[in-house]
C-alpha cells in the first residue's frame, strides 16, 4: 500500500515526464494492435476460410517425381550416356490413372467425411448426320456464323499455351475426336462439370440408372449446327475405326452459363470445345463398352476422379491418409479449392509477415526509447533512491516503487493505444491490404506486359478477369475443373474483420510488462547496487 | 535484540519531564544504546583505515558531540553509527546486540533519526510529504492524524504551520535543517544523529537548535549523538568524543 501511494504520488509529481512516456507507449502500442490484428486476422482467413466450405480433392500423377525416380534408377544402372534417352522418359511417365475401384477404395479408407463423384470421358468422332461445331480451324468446315458459338468467336483472343495443365493433376491425353462424350456418375458431377454450370434450353438431364443408359444431353450450339431437338437420336463413331457406332438419344439440350474462351477448341480439335461436349451418364459409357473399366483405352477413356470433403483441415488428414495406405509416389492428391484459396490469401499473408517485421521494429524501437528513457529518469532520480535507502526504505520496496511508477504510465499508454489501435485498424489494414493487393495485381500485369501473355511463373497469380468490384472474398468458387491452370481468376481476399479481440489485448497486456521489466531492468541493477552509505557523498 | 518502546509521539511533542531529565548529571543509564567496541573501517578491503580501533560508549539522556581535526572519520563513524554501513573490524551494539546482525533498514528507518549535512530532504516533496514519507516508512502506527503531528513537529522545530505545503527547494537552508531535524524525530526514535547541524547556521539560529537537541536529550531521554567542528556545539554538549588525527 505504502509502494502504490508513494508510486502513485510520485507519478503525478512528474507529470510531463509520465504523459511522455505514456505517449511513446501509446503510439507503441497502437502500431502493435494494428499488427497484432492483421496477423491474428490473417491466422483467422487461413483457419477459418475453408473450415467450414466443401473442399474438392483429386489424385492425379506427378510426372517430376517419376522423371526423377526414373533419373536415379538409371545413374545407378549406369545406362546414362549424355543425352537423355526419351523412349524411356516416356514410358516412365506412362503411368496409367488409378482405376475406379482403387479410387474407391481409398474413399473407403478415409477417416474423416468424404463423397465422391467423376466422370468418365471418351472422345469420339461424329457421323455423316452429326458434325462437330468449328471455325476455320477444320477444313472440311466452312466457316461458321453461328451466333451461339462466343467461345469460337473468341478462340483467336489468347495466343500461346498457357500450359500448367499439372493444376488439375490429371493425365490428360488429348484426344483428336469430334466430340467429347462425357459420363457424369450423379448430380454432384454434373454440378462440377469441366465446362462449368450450365441451365436446361429444352428437356431435362439424364437418370443415373442403367434404365436411363443412352440417355444425352447436347449444347445449343451443337443442336441448331446438327438441326437437332429433344427426343432425335444421334450416332457417333470410334475415331480409330469407323465402323463402331454408338447410338444416344438427346433427352435435353443445355447453355453453358459460362463462356468459355480459352481458344483450345481450335488448338486441340473440334472434342475440346465446349460446344461440343456431349453429356451423359456413366451407365451409358459403360452400356456402350467405352467406360475405362472396360478396358477401352482405344476409345480414350478418361477417368476423373473427385473427392468432396467438408473442410480444408479434413483434405488435409485425407491426403495424409491416402499417402499411408500406399499411393505409389507417382501420384499426389491435390485440391483446386484449397490452392485456389492460398493463392487468394497470398496479399494477406504478404501483410501478415510485414506486420510481424512491424511488430518487431516498433518493440525494438520502443524498448530501446524505455530503456533509454528509464536509464536517465533512474540517474535523475539517485538522489531520490539514496535518500529512500537511507531513511531505511528497503531497497525491494524502492525497486517496486519505481516499477510499479514505470507499470501505471505503460498500463495507461498501454489503453491508450489499444484504444486508438482498434479504431484504426480495420480502416488502417483494409487500406494496407488493398495497397497489397494492387501491388499483386501490377506485379502480374508488369510480368503480362514482358510475355505478352500470362506467364506460368509459380506463385505469381494469373491475373484472370482480376477486378477489383468483383471481388467476393473468401468463397471463390473455381471457375471450372478444367480450368485450374487457365484463366483462373484469383479472388484475393481484400478486406479483413481486423478488430481487437481479448487475445490481442492480452498479448498487449504481455508485451507492456515485458517491455516494462526489460526497460525497467537497468534502473532496477543501479537500486539494487547502491550503496546507501553513496548518499553522504551524493550532495546536493 | 531489544525492541525499543515507541513512546507516544504525542510524548514526543510535550515538553513533559521525563523521569531521565534529573538522572542526567548523577547517574547514567547502565547499559548504553549505542557501543563503538574496537571499530576499525576502511572503504576497500585491507584499504587505507579511515578509522583505527575506537572504542565508545553513547548513553540516552545524553548529547554527545563528536569532534576531531579534518580527515579523522567524524562523518564515516556517523555512517557507521547510522547503520549504513558496518565496521571492517569491530563492533558497533545497539542496546548490546550487533548491528552488523540486524536489520539495519529497520535500524535507520524506525529507532535512529538521521539529520544529514545537506539535509538529504526530497526537493520535490512538500514539508508534509517529506516528513510523513519517513512516517510511513518506519512502520510506526500513530494515533493522531500524520498531518497534525506533522504541524506539531513543525511548531517545535519553529518553523511557521504554513510552511507544511512548502516546497523543499523554496525554503532556506535554516529552514531545510529544522525541516530535516522535524523529520528526524517524527516516529520518535531513541537516538537522534546529526551531522554537522549548525555548520550554516548564525549563532543564534546555532543556538537554538542546540537548545532543541539538549532539550530531546534530556526531556526526552534520546541519545543525541552531534559530529561537529564548532567549539560552540561541544561546549553546550554534554560530552565531547575527540576523534585522534589519522597518521
Amino acid at each position: 500500500m505504502f509502494i502504490l501511494r508513494n508510486a502513485w504520488r510520485s507519478i503525478l509529481r512528474n507529470k510531463v515526464r509520465n504523459i511522455l512516456i505514456a505517449v511513446i507507449v501509446a503510439v507503441i502500442a497502437a502500431a502493435a494492435t494494428i499488427a497484432l490484428s492483421i496477423r491474428d486476422a490473417a491466422q483467422t482467413a487461413r483457419d477459418e476460410g475453408l473450415a467450414s466450405t466443401t473442399v474438392t480433392a483429386t489424385i492425379g500423377v506427378d510426372r517430376d517425381s517419376l522423371i526423377q525416380n526414373m533419373d536415379t534408377e538409371d545413374m545407378a544402372d549406369g545406362t546414362m550416356s549424355g543425352t537423355p534417352d526419351f523412349d524411356e522418359l516416356r514410358d516412365a511417365i506412362a503411368v496409367d490413372s488409378l482405376t475406379l475401384e482403387q479410387y474407391d477404395h481409398y474413399a473407403d479408407i478415409a477417416s474423416v467425411p468424404v463423397s465422391t463423384y467423376y466422370t468418365e470421358q471418351a472422345s469420339l468422332n461424329g457421323s455423316d448426320e452429326l458434325q462437330p461445331v468449328e471455325t476455320s480451324s477444320s477444313e472440311q468446315s466452312e466457316s461458321s456464323d453461328d451466333s451461339g458459338t462466343e467461345s469460337a468467336d473468341a478462340a483467336s483472343g489468347t495466343p500461346g499455351f498457357p500450359g500448367g495443365m499439372g493444376g488439375m493433376g490429371g493425365d490428360f491425353s488429348f484426344q483428336s475426336g469430334d466430340f467429347l462424350l462425357t459420363g457424369f456418375s450423379s448430380d454432384t458431377a454434373v454440378a462440377n462439370a469441366a465446362n462449368g454450370s450450365f441451365t436446361m434450353q429444352d428437356g431435362q438431364v439424364f437418370g443415373y440408372d442403367e434404365a436411363d443408359a443412352g440417355d444425352a444431353i447436347i449444347t445449343t450450339a451443337l443442336a441448331s449446327f446438327n438441326g437437332l431437338e429433344v427426343g432425335d437420336e444421334i450416332t457417333l463413331t470410334d475415331p480409330d475405326d469407323e465402323s463402331t457406332t454408338y447410338t444416344l438419344t438427346i433427352v435435353g439440350i443445355y447453355d453453358n452459363t459460362a463462356t468459355q474462351n480459352n481458344g483450345m477448341g481450335s488448338m486441340m480439335g473440334a472434342g475440346m470445345d465446349p460446344d461440343n461436349a456431349i453429356y451423359t451418364s456413366v451407365a451409358t459409357l459403360e452400356a456402350l463398352g467405352l467406360a475405362s473399366s472396360d478396358g477401352s483405352d482405344a476409345a480414350g477413356s478418361q477417368l476423373s476422379y473427385t473427392y468432396v470433403l467438408s473442410s480444408a483441415e479434413d483434405y488435409e488428414t485425407f491426403a495424409d491418409e491416402v499417402q499411408r495406405e500406399g499411393l505409389d509416389d507417382g501420384y499426389v492428391v491435390s485440391s483446386t479449392d484449397v490452392e485456389q484459396y492460398e493463392s487468394s490469401l497470398v496479399p494477406l499473408e504478404n501483410l501478415s509477415s510485414f506486420a510481424l517485421t512491424m511488430l518487431l521494429i516498433i518493440l525494438a524501437v520502443g524498448a530501446a526509447v524505455l530503456i533509454v528513457i528509464n536509464l536517465f529518469n533512474i540517474r535523475e532520480r539517485r538522489y531520490e533512491v539514496g535518500v529512500l535507502l537511507a531513511i531505511g526504505i528497503r531497497k525491494a520496496k524502492v525497486a517496486a516503487q519505481f516499477v510499479l511508477e514505470l507499470l501505471i504510465v505503460t498500463m495507461i499508454g498501454i489503453a491508450l493505444g489499444v484504444a486508438a489501435g482498434a479504431a484504426a485498424s480495420v480502416p488502417v489494414t483494409n487500406q494496407l491490404l488493398a495497397d497489397q493487393v494492387s501491388q499483386q495485381q501490377s506485379q502480374s500485369e508488369s510480368v503480362q506486359s514482358q510475355f505478352g501473355r500470362e506467364a506460368d511463373i509459380p506463385g505469381l497469380p494469373d491475373m484472370g478477369d482480376l477486378n477489383m468490384e468483383d471481388f467476393a472474398g473468401v468463397e471463390a468458387p473455381p471457375t471450372g475443373g478444367f480450368g485450374g491452370g487457365f484463366q483462373q481468376a484469383v479472388d484475393y481476399i481484400d478486406e479483413i474483420n481486423a478488430t481487437v479481440n481479448p487475445t490481442v489485448i492480452g498479448q498487449l497486456v504481455l508485451i507492456g510488462l515485458a517491455l516494462t521489466l526489460l526497460s525497467s531492468l537497468a534502473g532496477l541493477t543501479s537500486i539494487v547496487r547502491y550503496e546507501p552509505l553513496r548518499i553522504l557523498a551524493d550532495r546536493s | 535484540m531489544n525492541a525499543p518502546t515507541i513512546q507516544s509521539p504525542a510524548t514526543a511533542n510535550s515538553p513533559a519531564a521525563s523521569p531521565r531529565t534529573d538522572e542526567r548529571t548523577t547517574a547514567e543509564p547502565s547499559v548504553p544504546i549505542l557501543t563503538m567496541d574496537h571499530v576499525h573501517y576502511a572503504y576497500a578491503k585491507g584499504g587505507r583505515p579511515i578509522i583505527r580501533d575506537l572504542s565508545r560508549e553513547f548513553h540516552e539522556c545524553t548529547v554527545t558531540a563528536i569532534v576531531g581535526p579534518s580527515g579523522s572519520g567524524k562523518t564515516t563513524t556517523l555512517s557507521l553509527l547510522s547503520g549504513l554501513t558496518t565496521p571492517t573490524t569491530g563492533r558497533i551494539l545497539y542496546r548490546g546486540a550487533d548491528l552488523a546482525k540486524l536489520d539495519r533498514y529497520r535500524y535507520r528507518s524506525h529507532d535512529v533519526g538521521v539529520i544529514f549535512q545537506s539535509f538529504n530532504l526530497l526537493p520535490a516533496l512538500t514539508v508534509a510529504e517529506n516528513i510523513t514519507l519517513s512516517m510511513e516508512a518506519s512502520g510506526v502506527r500513530f494515533d493522531q492524524p500524520k498531518r497534525d503531528i506533522v504541524a506539531r513537529l513543525l511548531e517545535r522545530v519553529r518553523l511557521p504551520k504554513e510552511y507544511m505545503n512548502e516546497r523543499i527547494l523554496h525554503l532556506s537552508g535554516g529552514e531545510q535543517q529544522r525541516v530535516a531535524i522535524a523529520r528526524a524525530l517524527s516516529y520518535n526514535p531513541g537516538i537522534i544523529l546529526a551531522d554537522e547541524p549548525t555548520g550554516n547556521l548564525d549563532m543564534a539560529t546555532q543556538n537554538d537548535i542546540m537548545a532543541i537537541f539538549r532539550s530531546l536529550a534530556h526531556d526526552e531521554g534520546k541519545c543525541v549523538i552531534i559530529v561537529t567542528h564548532s567549539p560552540q556545539v561541544a561546549e553546550q554538549s554534554d560530552e565531547v568524543f575527540t576523534l585522534p588525527k589519522r597518521r
